[in-house]
């Protein structure tokens, strides 16, 4: 379905909005910027991305590519992941930084958040059996913390440990010290980011241009 | 019946003869001859004023129309796609942190879950838009120029419009184009034959003074062949014999625009075809630097040559673009640092084209050059300002990068374009991964330097 777009008319527009909830501006904006990541073709690959400079210096980069081409983040019960994705793939994954307007209702917003909470869940949980396990979760801390040298592997390991034992701790209080401690289920993580602030947080804003201001005659440029 | 067709037959010829003789007087009269003398009638300034008041009239109509219909009228492209935030890595993870527990932190103290929000999200981000991708797409207009190249976004609004585009079309297409691409042969041609003839004769100032006149002659003949309409500022900067002239770099055409001015010696490396036999009968009147294409990479032998040819005062000053790609004009992005360590005096030279015309930038990725060439030829104008800036050198204790980025920013301010840091080389290959450690350093110095304080306390 993704690799046979050619001129994309409003009504297309229509079905990918509603599958979204974009605006047609933002639509139109992100199709150009697929279009020049993509190079002009119709589906984006992981080399693509390889070439955006800011993003290379992202320490989560491999997690964050990974998250793009992840089937689960499709919102279809598939697994497993793409080689390629096109455009309407693409818009669904950035529809989970999507911000809420003031028109959303109270159950959209909770929708919103448990999406945006599985995208990163989904981000942790690299083999997908539905838990993060403590290799999983050491894996995503040493990526985040330097190779270089300003901390230890040992340390690295550490700090991954003790946050993973303070999880399980706020979950299985009276866990027995022989227990081995399964991972992380998508409930729990809910549970220890319950009070965050999606909304505000997991979300990047659209600039909204208005209704156009011609100006004619010398810029001022 | 052959006494009836004859008097037609003849006077059809008579008429095309006188045609061509017209065009081509009036071509020699208000082209060529000013070219070569180096004077102008003002032709061009003059054409170039009534375009700019039939676009802004255009641009007004459509503004009515869209009102009247209520259409959805042509928004300016945005520079940005979203909105950035101004705030640093620790800051952010600081107020991530205190929104998702109740406790108040004063440092940032141990990894959390939620510290992975804030790279995930930066990430996302720099896909959706980032500030180094979008230099290498050509610039949008906010006003309509007529041309449908410039934009698709404009729909039928008034048949007056589309009459006038339509106008627009024919004399670009019908008279315009074939008149460029004549100038262009004539130039071009003249410039081939030309240069033979004087390299021909014995080295010496006549030669010098004279290969000089010819290479100015025809690259005036180019600049009318893309009816380009260049201001000069500051010429008392020019730069002088034993010099570098550095500008920025924003398509091929930019050297038929600063040589049409002043004499320089080219660098570059040598092609087949007709480029080849350019380069080859130019560098018998005077000397260019034409590198071969194996001899591109040894960067040694490259800054020998160029060494050589500084210090030899009779030879014409280098003319290089330091960016080393065409950028799309509104940023000037790293200047490599080759043609900076050489320590001869640099000329900067800024060079901005007026978008409303036509866009000359050329993406590489996107047309070959003769599908390049022609759209400039078919576009209405090609108007632009160079302007020289004062003569800068190396100063003590400072190293070559450091000297290109001073004047870099020297053009970037003269100008009005963007200064950057980053690598025009970027548009092919990949940044280096001790960028990607930076920002791991500062989050882990972060953490680790928070556990010290703690362990101290």
């Amino acid at each position: 379905m993704g690799a046979s777009h050619t001129r994309t008319e409003p009504n297309e527009f229509q079905d990918l909005m509603d599958k979204t909830g974009f605006s047609v501006e933002q639509i139109k904006n992100l199709r150009k910027r697929f279009l020049q990541l993509s190079g002009n073709e119709e589906t984006i690959s992981r080399e693509n991305l390889d070439s955006i400079p800011a993003l290379a210096n992202n320490p989560l980069k491999k997690e964050i590519i990974n998250a793009i081409f992840d089937k689960r983040n499709q919102h279809e019960s598939e697994v497993g992941s793409f080689q390629e994705i096109g455009f309407e793939q693409f818009l669904m994954v950035m529809s989970h930084f999507r911000p809420p307007t003031l028109k959303t209702t109270p159950e959209e917003k909770e929708a919103l958040r448990k999406e945006k909470l599985r995208f990163l869940f989904n981000m942790h949980d690299t083999d997908n059996d539905g838990t993060i396990t403590l290799d999983e979760y050491r894996k995503v801390v040493e990526d985040l913390l330097s190779k270089s040298g300003a901390i230890e592997p040992a340390t690295a390991k550490g700090i991954a440990d003790a946050a993973m034992l303070e999880v399980a701790s706020t979950n299985v209080p009276h866990m027995a010290p022989d227990e081995f401690y399964e991972g992380i289920t998508f409930e729990h993580f809910e549970q220890i980011l319950k009070g965050l602030e999606m909304e505000t947080r997991m979300h990047i804003r659209f600039l909204d241009v208005g209704t156009a201001t011609m100006r004619c005659g010398r810029s001022t440029s | 019946m052959e006494l009836f067709f004859n008097p037609f037959d003849n006077l059809v010829c008579i008429l095309l003869g006188i045609s061509f003789t017209v065009w081509f007087t009036l071509l020699l009269v208000f082209i060529i001859v000013p070219a070569i003398l180096g004077v102008s009638f003002g032709i061009r300034r003059l054409y170039m004023k009534t375009l700019l008041k039939i676009f802004e009239w255009a641009t007004l109509r459509i503004e009515r129309g869209a009102k009247e219909n209520n259409h959805l009228l042509y928004k300016p492209y945005s520079n940005a796609i979203i909105a950035k935030e101004p705030t640093s890595l620790e800051q952010e993870i600081k107020e991530i942190r205190r929104s998702g527990s109740n406790r108040d932190l004063d440092s940032a103290s141990e990894f959390e879950m939620s510290d992975i929000f804030y790279f995930a999200r930066r990430g996302v981000a720099s896909i959706m838009d980032d500030e180094v991708t979008k230099r290498f797409s050509a610039e949008e207009l906010e006003s309509w120029n007529l041309l449908t190249r410039s934009n698709n976004n404009f729909h039928y609004i008034s048949l007056r419009l589309t009459v006038l585009w339509g106008l627009g079309l024919l004399i670009r297409y019908g008279f315009l184009l074939p008149l460029r691409v004549t100038l262009a042969f004539t130039g071009v041609g003249l410039l081939v034959f030309l240069t033979c003839v004087i390299g021909l004769l014995p080295n010496g100032r006549m030669k010098n003074l004279l290969s000089k006149k010819v290479h100015l002659m025809c690259y005036r003949i180019c600049v009318r062949a893309l009816t380009a309409i260049i201001t000069y500022h500051d010429s008392e900067n020019k730069p002088k014999n034993g010099g570098i002239c550095v500008a920025n770099h924003t398509s091929p055409i930019d050297v038929i625009i600063l040589a049409s001015d002043s004499c320089y010696a080219m660098v570059g490396q040598i092609h087949g075809g007709l480029m080849g036999v350019i380069q080859r009968s130019m560098v018998k009147a005077c000397p260019h630097i034409w590198f071969e294409r194996s001899e591109v990479k040894d960067r040694h032998l490259v800054a020998k040559r160029l060494s050589d040819h500084v210090e030899d005062k009779t030879k014409l000053p280098i003319l290089i673009f330091p960016e080393g790609t065409c950028i799309n004009n509104t940023s000037v992005m790293m200047f490599k640092k080759g043609s900076f360590e050489i320590g001869a005096t640099v000329y900067p030279v800024a060079i901005k084209y007026d978008p409303r015309f036509g866009d000359a930038f050329w993406n590489s990725s996107k047309f070959g050059m003769v599908n390049y060439l022609l759209r400039m030829m078919s576009s209405w104008a090609i108007v632009c300002s160079v302007w020289y800036l004062p003569p800068m050198s190396r100063e003590e204790g400072e190293d070559a990068v450091q000297f290109a980025n001073r004047v870099k920013a020297a053009i970037a301010r003269q100008g009005g374009l963007v200064d950057l840091l980053w690598d025009g080389g970027l548009k092919r290959g990949k940044v280096k991964e001790t960028f990607k450690e930076e920002q791991q350093k500062l989050y882990s110095k972060m953490l680790v330097g928070t556990q010290e304080d703690r362990s101290r306390s």
